[in-house]
């Protein structure tokens, strides 16, 4: 093991968590990412059991898990730090794997009120529809002006993943939106 | 006090206090400021854009024309805001606009004399010459004088925010036709959306007294709404505007969240969101046009419609003395109607002057058949109306007069996307026709179906059409029992006379600026409207445009039709700058990127520099250092002569694999890249299709079948959009897969003679000596016990150097540990300016040598286009006009030494003259060299590769510069790239 | 503008960039005789009609799949849209 320490993508030591109203953002460091790319001619694979999704979904095999990012190109994430593009390259060895960990930041919001708030912060973010965005979406968009991953986790969770070195940006995006539904009646939620 | 005792939807409960120009007044919960002020006998609200008239309020709605006030003060303050528009709160405060001296003594009212001058056309007609006066006269006159309100030139201290919504329906406007489709739509299940520039539902509802199912229209509006907050598919959007339709069905609305409060709190002020609907319903309603006739613009006079609006909604009588008669001048029964409700108000009502000479009569009032108004009196309050029949004139005292001239659809929105509308005869006005913006269904008056009964029919089957058009069905819904008031009309569309008589009342055009505009030969409505500025002000003439149609259709014998309408453009009313802008201003104006090392260059004390979306450190000054020349003349020393670090992360990395990566790259890479040896790097220069320069970096290959290759920063986002072109569009059959990297690597150079003894002091096990580890190769290996890294030997700056990737979360550490290794051999942190100045001392070209308009030639690279292989660019660069291209790249050093070289400058033989036909080449890149003692410079010359040693003019002729300098070799430092290797 | 991905379905038009053409895919063979002056009819030389256009859209914040997209230029209509990759070869993959 290393002796160098590791910062978040946020630069602390710790994972930043914030709430608002019933609405919480936490940034997820210990997320890995590796990207899988099929070869010319090559068969769907199912590494680490995960069934890899269709267009515009994600799923879930144990600790692993994956989402569409592109035509036969998909995104292995795994639970807790780890070398995930030499075990997928081990699990996959005919196809293109690259290490994709410290590329992103992960962010989730998640809601204590159900889906509601956190289709009211989507709907300030992104330009998609959230209730066609269902549990177990996945897509890249652009949430101000940065290209992001949206993995809807759960009615009441979302995965933002957005490019590492966007981080700052991306969390004062996402706590400003935050804090702007948060600060919301239930009235003023219901729709 | 002209308030009704009774009736309106006003909480008489609930009173407010305000202030107009200082004066306090009061009103009640769901009045607005316009209907307040009318309420405590303020008739006058403004003055006119031009002549500085007197005016008060004309409408009731979004298209008011005069009644513009600047609303709260301080940084908060608001220039033209229509008092129709601004919803009353407790300590509301407004004044007047475009007057100097008081609202009733304007000093600037002496325009209204100089009106035979201020005619159509003045601007250009007058301050056309002497040429020489625009710029330092008439201009800044002219823009003194020029604008209703004046922004506060303070910084706007409130948040705005933007969003985007999804529907199956949207439903634009909350009138009856609006709530009917609505209505139908959240019945059957659809997602709708319920937009309405007012802050209450029910549109014309709540200003007629049109029953339904027997009782007021407001009840079955509560019952409505009430019913539509239930259902959760249907979202109700008060105060929001649909200002445009925009291309596929999306449509821009502002949502005014916190307007009707007198501070936003933790609320945002407004919403500009972004709707995409599948299908919209256009029940925007209609507006209410008047009838110019001599003197129409006093205080006091107003849309019939406005004025039974006011009664209706707000218990308001638009009069200075309560007691006063009021008079109603109108072309069809429309006008009847506000005689009728007036007098159901409890009003004395003069009579109604109709100008049909069979005027019909629907109550206990006169009618004066075939009657016009030719003349009015009071300056700022009306007191009388001159009647004339039959060529029989006479005076009439009266406290207020309402203007009725027929209905106008709104059918603005529907003429969006260069949707024309067509003309009604029947209706004789403009209906939405049937080019429209696709998918959105105008009802209702908007459709010219204005009676209750039908507009609520209309609004149902609007709903039903559109979505059945996307496979909805819904079924009609039982609607309240209701009757389409009584509607004739004739054409009359202005009183001829001699006097002025207005059209349009906020920019001051009357029936003669249309006629003089006619005999000057602006005729086609475009000119027209250019001449005499004809809607052109805030209102974009919403109560005149038509009017103006007809008077210069009468003029040049054409049908309305014939004559035609302008163009229609969003918005539909004024958006602030604010909102568009979507809210983050300052240092989140737009987001940031920020380098794995940033955090730790702050603690430095760095100075950051914008590159792109990029922070990034420009130098690090040390304690005493007091010129930024300084710190990089010493981080520039320091990597000449020790080692130095720098953060590279800001290069782009795209990871290339696949059986035919090297083929690929071959393809798209001016030389050759497939047969590079597995565990080297080669410099990597590409090309556009066109033969010119575009990019540079490295590759290097990991594996046989994986490369990473580097794009210069600014390029990173193209280099790899153009990868996945050539991969996609043009060789989709070779087997690659291409992904960015940039992010997931923090990248450090090491540079300087001292850089192996220092990277051997954190390499693992991994031999990096020169004879395992030449100049060129690149390894992966673990660092810092077992960090997985990698290790590619290129050099920017010249020296013996490194760089060394890390997964992006370690990069801090690794810096921190590097510079604690390193103490002892002086390690020195550099930024962005050591780096400029050591890659110009060693001659790297960057961004200022590969411009888009450089050639490899030029850059004397142009043995690297290969000729043993195609690739991208490759033909188009052996053109004769980019292959024999005589400049080259060469270094310039001032003949003294002390004297900078701007970039930029031109290049001239010593004795040339400074023209364009001697011109011979421009400096790219200038610094000063600490290495050299001396400033340097880069530049292409003509013929540069022959001409070493022959002294030149760097001339910058915009400055009055020149500076004698000496050709020499790009190659300032070390030319043989023996450091490199050692 | 909404751009109908044909993998993704109606797509915000500021996802993607636009590139033109999409005659730009059929880059000419660099070994004909007359390569030099069909590079240059490729790289200079395009249709601009005001009407029906099939042209390149990158969905850069999206899949990063290149799409030919036909588009009435008068109109914004869109009539279609194709991976670049599939039209490029043929409809097989």
């Amino acid at each position: 093991m290393t002796d160098l320490t590791p910062i978040t993508a946020l630069g602390g030591t710790v994972a930043r968590s914030e709430d608002f109203g019933v609405l919480r953002l936490t940034e997820q460091p210990d997320l890995s990412l590796a990207s899988l790319s099929l070869r010319k001619g090559q068969g769907v694979p199912s590494p680490f059991g995960l069934t890899l999704p269709g267009v515009g979904q994600s799923s879930q095999a144990g600790e692993y898990g994956a989402f569409w990012i592109g035509r036969d190109q998909w995104m292995i994430e795994a639970q807790g730090t780890q070398d995930i593009a030499a075990m997928l390259k081990a699990e996959v060895p005919e196809a293109s794997v690259t290490e994709q960990t410290d590329g992103f930041a992960t962010f989730e919001i998640s809601s204590a009120g159900g889906a509601g708030p956190l289709e009211a912060v989507m709907r300030k973010l992104v330009n998609l529809d959230p209730q066609a965005f269902e549990p177990g979406a996945a897509t890249r968009t652009t949430l101000e002006h940065i290209s992001v991953f949206l993995v809807r986790r759960a009615e009441d969770r979302l995965a933002v993943i957005g490019m590492r070195t966007y981080a700052g940006a991306l969390w004062h995006a996402l706590s400003t939106a935050a804090r702007r539904i948060g600060a919301q009646t239930d009235g003023e939620l219901a729709k | 006090m002209t308030r009704l005792s009774k009736g309106g939807l006003i909480d008489r409960d609930a009173r407010l206090r305000f202030s107009f120009n200082g004066t306090e007044y009061s009103g009640y919960q769901g009045d607005t400021l316009a209907s307040a002020l009318l309420a405590n006998g303020v008739q006058l609200m403004g003055r006119s854009f031009k002549y500085h008239r007197p005016r008060g309020v004309f409408a009731a709605g979004s298209e008011e024309p005069n009644a513009m006030v600047t609303l709260r003060d301080g940084a908060r303050a608001e220039p033209n805001t229509r008092a129709t528009m601004t919803e009353l709160y407790d300590g509301l405060s407004a004044r007047s606009q475009n007057h100097i001296g008081s609202l009733e003594r304007d000093l600037l009212a002496v325009n209204d004399l100089l009106s035979p001058f201020l005619a159509a056309g003045f601007y250009y007609k007058t301050f056309m010459w002497p040429k020489a006066f625009w710029e330092k006269l008439y201009e800044p006159a002219i823009r003194r004088a020029a604008g209703l309100g004046a922004l506060s030139m303070q910084a706007d201290p409130d948040e705005y925010d933007k969003g985007f919504l999804h529907c199956d329906l949207l439903v634009i406007g909350g009138g009856a036709a609006g709530l009917s489709a609505a209505l139908t739509a959240g019945r059957a299940g659809a997602q709708v959306i319920l937009a309405d520039e007012d802050f209450a539902l029910g549109g014309r509802l709540l200003a007629e007294r049109d029953r339904l199912d027997g009782a007021e229209a407001r009840d079955w509006v509560a019952i409505t709404r009430a019913e539509l907050d239930s259902l959760p598919n249907v979202r109700v959007m008060p105060r929001t505007t649909v200002f445009g339709v925009y291309d596929h069905g999306i449509y821009g609305a502002v949502e005014r969240v916190a307007d009707h409060l007198p501070t936003p709190g933790d609320k945002v002020r407004q919403t500009l969101w972004r709707i995409t609907a599948k299908r919209a319903v256009l029940a925007a309603g209609a507006t209410e046009r008047h009838i110019p006739f001599a003197d129409n613009d006093r205080p006091g006079i107003m849309l019939a419609g406005a004025m039974r609006a006011y009664a209706n909604r707000w218990a308001v009588t638009p009069l200075k003395h309560a007691n006063d008669p009021i008079a109603i001048f109108t072309n069809g029964d429309d006008g009847h109607r506000t005689a009728m409700d007036l007098i159901a108000h409890g009003a004395r009502v003069l009579g109604v002057i109709d100008s049909r000479a069979d005027a019909p009569c629907f109550g206990q009032y006169e009618v004066f058949p075939g009657a016009t108004v030719t003349g009015t009196k009071g300056r700022q309050s009306l007191y009388a109306i001159e009647i004339t029949r039959n060529g029989q004139s006479e005076w009439h005292s009266v406290g207020a007069l309402g203007v009725s001239g027929g209905w106008n659809p709104n059918v603005h929105l529907a003429s969006h996307h260069r949707g024309r509308p067509v003309w009604d005869d029947a209706l004789l006005a403009f209906v939405p026709g049937p080019n429209g913006p696709q998918g959105l269904i105008p009802a209702g008056a908007a459709a010219g179906k204005g009676g209750v009964a039908d507009a609520l029919a209309d609004g149902m089957q609007a709903a039903i059409t559109a979505l059945l058009e996307i496979d909805i069905a819904a079924k009609p819904i039982p609607l309240p029992q209701a009757e389409n008031a009584p509607a004739a009309q004739e054409a009359f569309w202005h009183v001829p006379g001699k006097r002025r008589a207005w059209v349009d009342f906020q920019n001051d055009v009357t029936v003669k600026d249309i006629v003089l505009a006619h005999k000057e030969n602006m005729r086609p409505v475009e000119h027209l409207k250019r001449w005499t500025t004809l809607g052109m002000a805030t209102d974009q003439g919403k109560t005149s445009n038509i009017s103006a149609l007809a008077v210069m259709a009468e003029l040049t014998g054409k049908t309305i039709p014939q004559t035609g309408t302008t163009i229609f453009r969003p918005p539909y009313t004024g958006v602030s700058l604010s909102v568009l802008g979507g809210g983050d201003t300052g240092p989140h104006f737009r987001p940031k990127r920020l380098t794995p090392t940033h955090h730790w260059a702050e603690a430095q004390g760095a100075e950051f520099v914008e590159v792109g979306p990029w922070m990034r450190a420009q130098y690090f000054p040390q304690p005493g250092e007091t010129h930024w020349r300084e710190s990089v003349d010493r981080e520039v020393l320091a990597v000449r002569s020790g080692v130095g670090l720098c953060d590279v992360t800001t290069l782009g990395k795209i990871d290339v694999q696949g059986a035919d990566a090297g083929e690929f790259l071959n393809r798209v890479y001016a030389n050759m890249m497939g047969t590079l040896k597995v565990g080297m790097v080669r410099y990597g220069l590409m090309l556009r299709e066109d033969g010119h320069c575009y990019d540079d970096g490295t590759c290097a290959r990991l594996a046989e079948d994986h490369y990473v290759v580097t794009t210069t920063t600014a390029n990173a986002g193209l280099v790899y959009r153009q990868m996945e072109f050539f991969r996609q569009c043009v060789w989709p059959d070779l087997d690659v897969q291409l992904i960015s990297t940039t992010d997931a690597w923090a990248q450090i150079a090491v540079a300087g003679p001292q850089s192996r003894t220092l990277l051997q002091r954190i390499v693992d096990d991994a031999d990096i000596s020169n004879e395992a580890f030449p100049f060129m190769a690149c390894r992966e290996l673990t660092i810092c016990g077992g960090l997985r890294a990698r290790l590619f030997r290129i050099s920017f700056s010249g020296e013996l150097a490194y760089e060394v990737a890390v997964p992006a979360r370690y990069g801090h550490a690794l810096m921190q540990r590097l510079m604690e290794k390193g103490a002892d051999l002086g390690v020195t942190p550099y930024g962005t300016e050591a780096l400029g100045v050591l890659r110009i001392e060693k001659g790297h070209a960057a961004g200022a040598e590969l411009n888009g308009q450089t050639t490899a030639q030029m850059l004397g690279l142009g043995r690297m286009v290969s000729v043993k292989k195609d690739s991208v660019g490759a033909i188009m660069s052996r053109r004769e006009g980019l292959a024999g291209d005589k400049r080259r790249l060469v270094g310039l050093k001032p003949v003294n030494a002390q004297k900078p070289v701007a970039a930029g400058a031109h290049l001239f033989a010593k004795d040339a003259s400074r023209d364009m036909a001697n011109d011979q080449g421009w400096v790219t890149s200038a610094c000063y060299s600490p290495h050299l003692d001396s400033h340097i410079a880069l530049g292409f010359l003509e013929d540069g590769d022959t001409r070493m040693g022959e002294v030149i003019t760097a001339a910058n002729p915009l400055e009055g510069q020149e500076v004698t300098v000496e050709v020499v070799s790009a190659h300032f430092v070390d030319p043989e790239g023996g450091r490199l290797r050692d | 503008m909404l751009i109908p991905h044909p993998l993704l379905g109606l797509r915000d038009a500021q996802e993607f960039t636009y590139l033109g053409d999409a005659s730009l895919m059929h880059r000419p063979d660099p070994a004909r005789e007359d390569a030099v002056a069909a590079f240059a009819d490729y790289v200079f030389l395009r249709d601009n009609p005001a009407g029906v256009h099939r042209e390149l859209w990158f969905h850069e914040a999206g899949d990063r799949s290149w799409l030919v997209v036909t588009r009435d230029t008068t109109t914004h209509e869109i009539l279609g849209a194709e991976l670049a990759s599939d039209v490029k070869l043929g409809g097989v993959q």
